[in-house]
Formats: C-alpha cells, sequence, structure tokens
C-alpha cells in the first residue's frame, strides 16, 4: 500500500501555473508515494504576511492548520510557501498557545519537492533525459531559508543528457519579493534584468528554478523582451521529459 | 527634581524588560595557537609583507644596526625622530645616529609638545621605534604609548621602522591584551595595534598607501 | 543629517540614471564580499565565530545599563570625563561649548556616525568653530555636501574629475590630476595642516569595553591616530550600544569587524584610549572627553525585537551583498544608516511612518541575515515593522495603510479559510482579467499593477486551476489530451 503525502499547492500555482502542480504528482507517483489533495486548501498566507496584515495571514495560518495538521508529510513546489509555514506561523501564533503548538508539531513535516525527493525518498533520477545545457537559479527561500540548494542540483544533473551550465550569481535575488514587483518596480526590473543578462550571457539553453514567484518573474520578463527564451519549474523538467511546459 | 541626563537613561534602560542572557556557544581556539615559533614569524612576516610591510630578520642588535645603516643609506636618510622605549634604548641610536652622519631626535629633546610636533611634522623623515609585541596573526605591531613612546613618532613621519625582538612574538592579540590591560589601575593611556602602512581606498576604491600615516613600514626582527 | 527619507522613489528613479554609480556598484561591493569570504577563513569555523559575535552583542545589549555603567565607572577612574546626551541637542550644545571655553577656532573629526545623526558639525560651525572631516571620503563628502554613499567608502562612488574639481577649489591642490593617488596625497598635504595645529579633536568610538573603560577606534588611514595624538583636548562620541562587556569580547568583534567590512584581518591601525596623557607624555590629549548620545535608543531598546537592531556593529557586509543596494547605492536610503542596517535602523529612529519604504522595499531575500556577524534577522525586522504600521501602532509611529489596501486584505482573509469561497472569488475574477489578454498573455491591468507590466508579462489564469482540473489530474489525464 503507497504511502500518501498531502499536496500543498501554492495559489501561484493554482491559478498561473497548474501544470507545476501537474508535474509534482507525475513526480511523486515515479517516486512510489501516493499524492492526496486536500481540496479545503487555499493560500499559506504569504501575501498578507509580507504586507504587514498580521490579523488576515492568521485566518490563513489556522486554516493550514485545520487542513493539513493531521498530514503525516506535506509537500509542496515551492519553497517560500514552505518557509512560511514551518518558519512563520509558530512566530505569527506566539501569542496563542494551542495554535502556536500546532504550527510547531507541523512545520518538521513539510518539505519542498527537491528536499522530500532526494532526503526522505532518496531518489535522485527520475527517469527523466534532456539533450541541452541548462543553469539553474538559486532562488532565496529555498536557498537561505530552508538551506536546499545541494537537491535540486543533485536531480538536475541525473536528468540524462542535461550539461550543467554554471550560472554568475545564481543566488542573487531574481527581484519578485511579491508585491516588492509591483511597489518599487524601478528596482525589481533593474534585479530582473541583472539576473537575465547573466543567463544570456552563460549560454545555457533552459533556465530551471524551484519557485513559481521567480518563475513568474523571470518568465514574465522574458516574455516581454526576450521572447523564445526558456525558464521552467524543475517539476516540469524532471515529469515532461525535456519536452517543455 | 530635574533628572540628569544619566541617571534618566539608565532608568529607561533598567525598567525595560528582559530578556534572559544565554550561555555562549563554543568558539574553536584559532589555529595560530598551536603553531611552532618558527611558523608564527613566518606567518608575522607573510600577513605583513602582504599589506606592503618590509620584514627583515637579523640575528642581534648589532646586525638590526647595521640593517638600519643600509637602510638610511639607501633612502638618503639625514634626520630621524626616535622613541626612547627600551627596545631602541638598547641600540643608542643616537650613537648610531653620530656614527652615520644622521641627526637623531627624540621626543625629550624637545622643551614642550608643540615644539616636539612641529619637529616631527616638518622635519622627521622616518620614525623609529621598538615594539612591546609582534602579532602573527595578523603581522601586527602592539605599542604601548607612554613617556618613552610617543604616539606621533610612529604617525607623522612617512617612514615608519619598527625593531622587534622575536621573544616578543605571539600568536593572537589576546596574548597582548592580557599583559597590557592585566592592571585596572596602570593601564597606558593609549595602546595601538599597527598592521602595515597608512592605506584607503575612498576614492574610487582605488587602494593605495600613506594617507595620513606613514606610506611605508620596516621592521626588523632580531633574534 | 538632513532627513530624505520620504523621497526614496524619487531617489531611486534619480540613483538607477547614473551610469558611473552603477558601474561602481557592479564591481565594488561584490570585490568586497568575496574578500570576506576569504578572510573569513582564517578562522577554524565561520559558523561558529559569527555565532560568537552574535552571542557577545546579544549579552551586551541585554545587559546594557549595568555595562554602561561598569564603562563609565571604570573610566572615570582613569582619569576620563563622561558626559551623558539624551539627544541630538544636549550633545551638539555640551561638544561646542568644550570648543568656545577652549578658544578652539577648528576641530579634526574622526568618523562619527552619531555625530551625523545629530548634525554636530553644523552647529559647531554656527559657533564658530570649523569641523574638518578628516577621512578621505568623509572629507570629500562634506565639501561636496553630499550624504554618504557607502558606510565605508562614503565618497567612493565620486568620480576622480569631481574630486579634482573639488581639490583644486577646496584644498589647495596645484596641479589638476585623475590619478587617485596623487589626489589622496593633496588630500593628505592640506589635512596634515590641519593636524599639525589642531587644539581639539572629535572622533568617534568603534567599541566601549566595560571590563577596563576603553574605547577603541578602527582604521586604516590614520586620521583618527593624529585626532587623538596631536590636539591637547579629545572627545570621543558613541551612541549608547557601542559598549561591549570584555576585552576578550572587543578583540573577537574587531576580528569579525575587519574580515566584514573590508576583508582584512586587521585594519591598519586599532588604537584603544583609556585615559588621558599622563604628565610625562610628549603627545595625547591632557583632557578626554568621552560623550554617551541616547538620540532614541533607550525607546528602541524597550521593545523586545526592535532592541536586536542595536548589536549592529556598522561592518557593512549587508550593504556589500544586498541586491537592492547594489542596484540603488546609499543616496536613496534618505539619512545617515543606508543599506539593510539602515533599512532596520532608521524607521525605529525616526518613526515607521517617515521611513515607511525603507522597511518595504526588499524581497526579503535573506543576504544581509545571512552574513551579519551579529546575528541580526533584517528580514523579520521588515515584516515586524510592516506589522506595526499595518497596525498603526504609536509607539514607533505607525501611520496604517491606504483603506483601498485594508479593503483588499479584509476580503482576502474572509475567503481565504473557507474554500468555497476562494474557489468562488476566482471564478468571478478570472473572465475580468483573462479578457485583458492578448496574443496569449496578458500584458496590462488596472493602474495599480502597472508597476509589473511595466516590463513583465503574466500568464492569463489557468482556464481550469489545478483545483478544478484536480479529479483529472487524479486520474493521470493531461491538461490538453
Amino acid at each position: 500500500m503507497k504511502k500518501d503525502v498531502s499536496l500543498f499547492i501554492p495559489c501561484t500555482v493554482d491559478l498561473f501555473l497548474p501544470h507545476i502542480g501537474e508535474a509534482t504528482v507525475s513526480l511523486l507517483r515515479r517516486g512510489g508515494v501516493n499524492p492526496v489533495y486536500h481540496q479545503e486548501q487555499t493560500c499559506c498566507g504569504q501575501p498578507a504576511i509580507n504586507a504587514g496584515y498580521q490579523k488576515e495571514a492568521r485566518q490563513a495560518a489556522k486554516h493550514f492548520i485545520e487542513v493539513f495538521g493531521k498530514d503525516e508529510m506535506v509537500v509542496s513546489p515551492s519553497g517560500s510557501c514552505v518557509c512560511m509555514v514551518k518558519y512563520h506561523y509558530p512566530e505569527l501564533l506566539a501569542d496563542e498557545p494551542e495554535w502556536r503548538r500546532r504550527a510547531e508539531d507541523l512545520a518538521p513535516r513539510v518539505y519542498e519537492l527537491s528536499q522530500y525527493l532526494v532526503d526522505v525518498l532518496k531518489v535522485e533520477d527520475l527517469g527523466a533525459s534532456f539533450a541541452g545545457k541548462v543553469a539553474y537559479h538559486e532562488s532565496c527561500h529555498i536557498l537561505r531559508g530552508l538551506g536546499v540548494s545541494e537537491q535540486p542540483k543533485k536531480l538536475i544533473q541525473a536528468v540524462k543528457g542535461t550539461q550543467w551550465i554554471p550560472l554568475n550569481a545564481a543566488d542573487s535575488c531574481c527581484g519578485f519579493g511579491g508585491e516588492f514587483a509591483n511597489h518599487y518596480p524601478d528596482i525589481s526590473e533593474a534585479m530582473v534584468k541583472d539576473k537575465v543578462d547573466n543567463y544570456l550571457a552563460s549560454g545555457a539553453d533552459l533556465l530551471l528554478l524551484c519557485e513559481p514567484g521567480c518563475l513568474l518573474n523571470i518568465g514574465g520578463y522574458f516574455s516581454r523582451n526576450h521572447p523564445g527564451k526558456k525558464v521552467m519549474h524543475l517539476a516540469n523538467f524532471l515529469a515532461g521529459n525535456g519536452r517543455g511546459e | 527634581m530635574e533628572q540628569s541626563a544619566r541617571d534618566e537613561i539608565l532608568r529607561k534602560l533598567k525598567a525595560a524588560p528582559k530578556k534572559g542572557i544565554r550561555s555562549r556557544p563554543v568558539l574553536p581556539p584559532l589555529r595560530e595557537l598551536s603553531q611552532t615559533k618558527e611558523e608564527l614569524i613566518e606567518k608575522f612576516t607573510k600577513n605583513l609583507v602582504e599589506e606592503t610591510g618590509v620584514v627583515h630578520r637579523v640575528p642581534d642588535n648589532q646586525a638590526a644596526l647595521d640593517k638600519l645603516t643600509e637602510i638610511i643609506q639607501a633612502e638618503g636618510l639625514k634626520k630621524v625622530m626616535v622613541s626612547t622605549d627600551d627596545v631602541v634604548a638598547s641600540l643608542d641610536l643616537p650613537a648610531w645616529g653620530k656614527r652615520n652622519n644622521v641627526q637623531v631626535m627624540t621626543p625629550k629633546d624637545f622643551p614642550d609638545r608643540n615644539s616636539f610636533r612641529d619637529a616631527v611634522f616638518n622635519e622627521a623623515e622616518a620614525g623609529i621605534t621598538g615594539a612591546d609585541f609582534a602579532v602573527a596573526e595578523s603581522g601586527t605591531l602592539a605599542l604601548i604609548h607612554n613617556k618613552d613612546q610617543a604616539r606621533l613618532v610612529s604617525l607623522a613621519p612617512i617612514l615608519h621602522m619598527a625593531i622587534v625582538p622575536l621573544e616578543r612574538m605571539v600568536p593572537v592579540y589576546e596574548r597582548v591584551t592580557e599583559k597590557v590591560f592585566a592592571k585596572k589601575d596602570q593601564l597606558p593611556s593609549q595602546f595601538i595595534f599597527i598592521t602595515g602602512p597608512s592605506m584607503t581606498g575612498d576614492i574610487q576604491g582605488a587602494l593605495f598607501k600613506g594617507m595620513h600615516g606613514p606610506r611605508r613600514l620596516i621592521v626588523i626582527l632580531v633574534g | 543629517m538632513e532627513i530624505k527619507t520620504e523621497q526614496f522613489t524619487e531617489a531611486v528613479k534619480r540613483e538607477l540614471q547614473n551610469a558611473r554609480s552603477r558601474a561602481f556598484l557592479k564591481l565594488m561591493p561584490p570585490v568586497l564580499h568575496m574578500k570576506r569570504d576569504i578572510s573569513l577563513a582564517t578562522f577554524p569555523d565561520i559558523p561558529a565565530a559569527q555565532a560568537y559575535g552574535a552571542a557577545i552583542r546579544e549579552e551586551a545589549m541585554e545587559r546594557l545599563p549595568e555595562l554602561l555603567e561598569e564603562f563609565e565607572k571604570n573610566a572615570l577612574a582613569n582619569g576620563a570625563k563622561v558626559f551623558w546626551a539624551r539627544d541630538a541637542g544636549e550633545a551638539n550644545a555640551y561638544i561646542t561649548n568644550l570648543a568656545k571655553e577652549r578658544g578652539v577656532k577648528y576641530v579634526t573629526k574622526g568618523k562619527s556616525m552619531v555625530t551625523e545623526e545629530t548634525g554636530l558639525n553644523e552647529v559647531l560651525s554656527k559657533n564658530g568653530v570649523e569641523a574638518w572631516e578628516t577621512d578621505l571620503g568623509e572629507f570629500i563628502a562634506q565639501q561636496l555636501h553630499r550624504p554618504p554613499f557607502h558606510i565605508v567608502g562614503p565618497a567612493i562612488n565620486v568620480p576622480v574629475e569631481e574630486v579634482c574639481d573639488l581639490f583644486m577649489k577646496k584644498a589647495n591642490m596645484k596641479e589638476p590630476t585623475l590619478d587617485p593617488v596623487k589626489l589622496g596625497y593633496a588630500a593628505r598635504l592640506f589635512l596634515r595642516d590641519k593636524f599639525h595645529h589642531v587644539q581639539m579633536g572629535i572622533t568617534g568610538i568603534n567599541m566601549a569595553v566595560a571590563e577596563t573603560g576603553t574605547i577603541i577606534n578602527v582604521e586604516n588611514e590614520g586620521n583618527i591616530r593624529f585626532t587623538k595624538a596631536s590636539p591637547p583636548t579629545q572627545v570621543s562620541v558613541m551612541s549608547l550600544e557601542k559598549v561591549v562587556p570584555t576585552m576578550y569580547d572587543a578583540l573577537h568583534l574587531i576580528r569579525l569587524l575587519c574580515r566584514n567590512c573590508t576583508g582584512q584581518k586587521l585594519s591598519a591601525y586599532v588604537s584603544m584610549d583609556s585615559r588621558p596623557k599622563k604628565k610625562d607624555e610628549m603627545d595625547g590629549p591632557e583632557e578626554l572627553f568621552i560623550v554617551i548620545v541616547d538620540n532614541g535608543r533607550t525607546k528602541i531598546y524597550q521593545d523586545l525585537k526592535a532592541r536586536d537592531v542595536l548589536r549592529c556593529i556598522r561592518c557593512a557586509a549587508c550593504l556589500n551583498i544586498c541586491p537592492v543596494y547594489g542596484q540603488i547605492g546609499g543616496y536613496a536610503y534618505g539619512w545617515v544608516y543606508s543599506g539593510p542596517m539602515g533599512q532596520v535602523l532608521n524607521p525605529v529612529l525616526l518613526g515607521l511612518d517617515r521611513t515607511q519604504d525603507l522597511y518595504r522595499a526588499s524581497t526579503l531575500c535573506g543576504s544581509c541575515k545571512s552574513v551579519c556577524p551579529v546575528g541580526i534577522d533584517h528580514p523579520s525586522l521588515f515584516l515586524y515593522y510592516r506589522a506595526k504600521d499595518v497596525l498603526g501602532d504609536p509607539y514607533f509611529k505607525g501611520k496604517k495603510r491606504p483603506w483601498t489596501e485594508e479593503r483588499i486584505f479584509k476580503g482576502w482573509s474572509w475567503a481565504v479559510n473557507r474554500s468555497w469561497r476562494w474557489n468562488l472569488g476566482i471564478r468571478m475574477v478570472r473572465p475580468y482579467i483573462n479578457k485583458k489578454a492578448t496574443g496569449g498573455v496578458i500584458r496590462k491591468l488596472t493602474r495599480s499593477f502597472d508597476g509589473w507590466f511595466r516590463s513583465r508579462d503574466l500568464p492569463p489564469l489557468a482556464e481550469k486551476t489545478f483545483h478544478e482540473r484536480w479529479n483529472e489530474i487524479n486520474k493521470g489525464k493531461r491538461a490538453n489530451g
């Protein structure tokens, strides 16, 4: 009997990029577990916390804990959402000891996808292949928030046919930051331009990343300024046999 | 009654909530602490040379004087200001100066601070001092300022030369401060670490030596 | 210093146009960061070294009043004089008075950011005492009437042509030159004359050691040493959080400071003063005055979370790694402190209302936190200030947000804990958003999203969200058959 793993689908994926969620399901099945999806999930609350609306964010946090609280394992294709749940929920709920306890209890059971595949399922090769050069953007919350860096790299390098191209300033922020990109567009644009310039200079055929927010940012910039250039979530890269999104 | 600023500030700080002090985490000891004397000398030299310091090693005081003579002649120096600390005193630089046609001034030659200041700013082509310690971890000299070690001698002239007996070499700063700050009622007015010449990068990040202090530092290790 | 924190957006626009600054920012901070990494390798365990630095500063803040008293007791016993100033006015008046009482016509100054907070130089000048900044970068910035561009290199972005012009006009330079070394030499000659005759010197303080009553200055140029050695009167000014418990603690922090700041193991000069000169010494101060300045810190101290901001040792490692600072440089932050450390300090010194952009203009990338040698969690503080601002918390002068924004989040929170409301909302909004799509992407929405759409597209909302497609996905059917 296959183990159940609960899917935590970020709202960015749900609304704009459901194919990332689909790929996540496919990968988990290949990894030998059974993905379950709680229909009652909505949003982890990151937009509210980031904007300073803690009271509102608490609503989201409590709902999340209600929805996922009993799951043995929760997996998400987004590092920032996982950080929110693991590290911000306990502090957010500090004044309500029972909720705080439940948040602290849930935190160790929540994983980012690449972290889950490599560290828990102990799987690196998921059968994908890709003939080409790939570069990897290290998203802030995954790298500095969760300390996840080796796992995506192992997964990428296990894909047959890929040639790993180092990306200059790979760990530098792409300028998304949620509302930041809209409220401070001058700075955000300068940052995403630098990220894209570094990517273009790398000579890679495809830019990979693990964060839907970064993908919307860089992808949106590509679409407007460099049509034809590709950025892809690691889940699609691993699941889609290199055929694209 | 109006509270003094001091009392008001301290009262407010003391009334603030407390978090509690956590015990200090473990700090592994620096590698220098387990190095040999020769390794320390090598490290001191490498570190100071990296900062463009020049390091000579000589066996004894006579050799130190010979080296000084060599430098003085190569630089064409005619007038220097020297400290009266125990290292310099053991070399008898005034006598050496007479032998080598170099005018050797000391701060004690001057009746007051202003005339000393004039001389060390305007006339001294080099300052020569001893040092109380040499610290290997960064190629650093440690000087205690007192009546025999005036501050401006190692600061105002464009060239600073320091003579350091090797038994004063230590691995890390703590070995120095343990001694210098041992007795609370005997603290030096000023104590200083010198690591290389004066430096800046403040114009477009272009690094160069000799901003306000000496442009060059020569260290003669003796022993 | 004049407060321009409310002009952030305009300042950013302006700074992003400055090609020279941007070229400098592409080069210098990454070089400093690289040198930092190399020099930190002298520690057998880098994270342990940084964690120990955090522990020292955490303890120093927790024991702040006790340490200040211990420092004062020892400094007084050594023969120094200690003056406490509640605010800028008291600090400036005291120091100005010292100068006037002694008939001082000018002072030389070593870098002191707290005196830039209080605007000391202007007050001295108004009272007939000229204040000469002597750190090369501070000297240039002062003469150009500019704020600091970077903590360590206040005028490092100023092109050599401008420096040359300045020195020809104001520093007695005889021959024009674009060579930084020759320019530096011209400044050396000009300022040397000031050092030679100065009667009163004013410095900042990097660390005040409680255990011994010692003040410590860290520098490369020698201007602070001159300011302390040459005149008979020395005034050293510290904001009250600069105190550390022991000499051992100070030494560890100095190692961290120099490596994190410029990648040096130790700066060229570290000078430690414990008392005025003894009678038989030929230079050094006859009188040593130590000024301890509050200027808003006791207020910060009351808040257990904001208190962490006071740990900062001004190393600027956060500036060198910040991707936002790396685009906009120091001027845009609008006050004494720039970069992430300015973004956490300026708001609680000046008020959240005047600095709304400072704690919002961050992607929370966490790079600052990852390099900080004293463990300040800048992103967490940004979130804390944002929350206080939204609540209109009066303590730090939270301003509250526009009601349109509040309405959006109220609506969002109403929907977020009932998935039927959430999904209904999506279904209702989707056709309106997607009808704006052209060529398969959305290029523009309402004005409130102009920031994004200026240079980016957005995919349309999925015809069927993941939630709506779950049953199909679960059965293994792909979206497009």
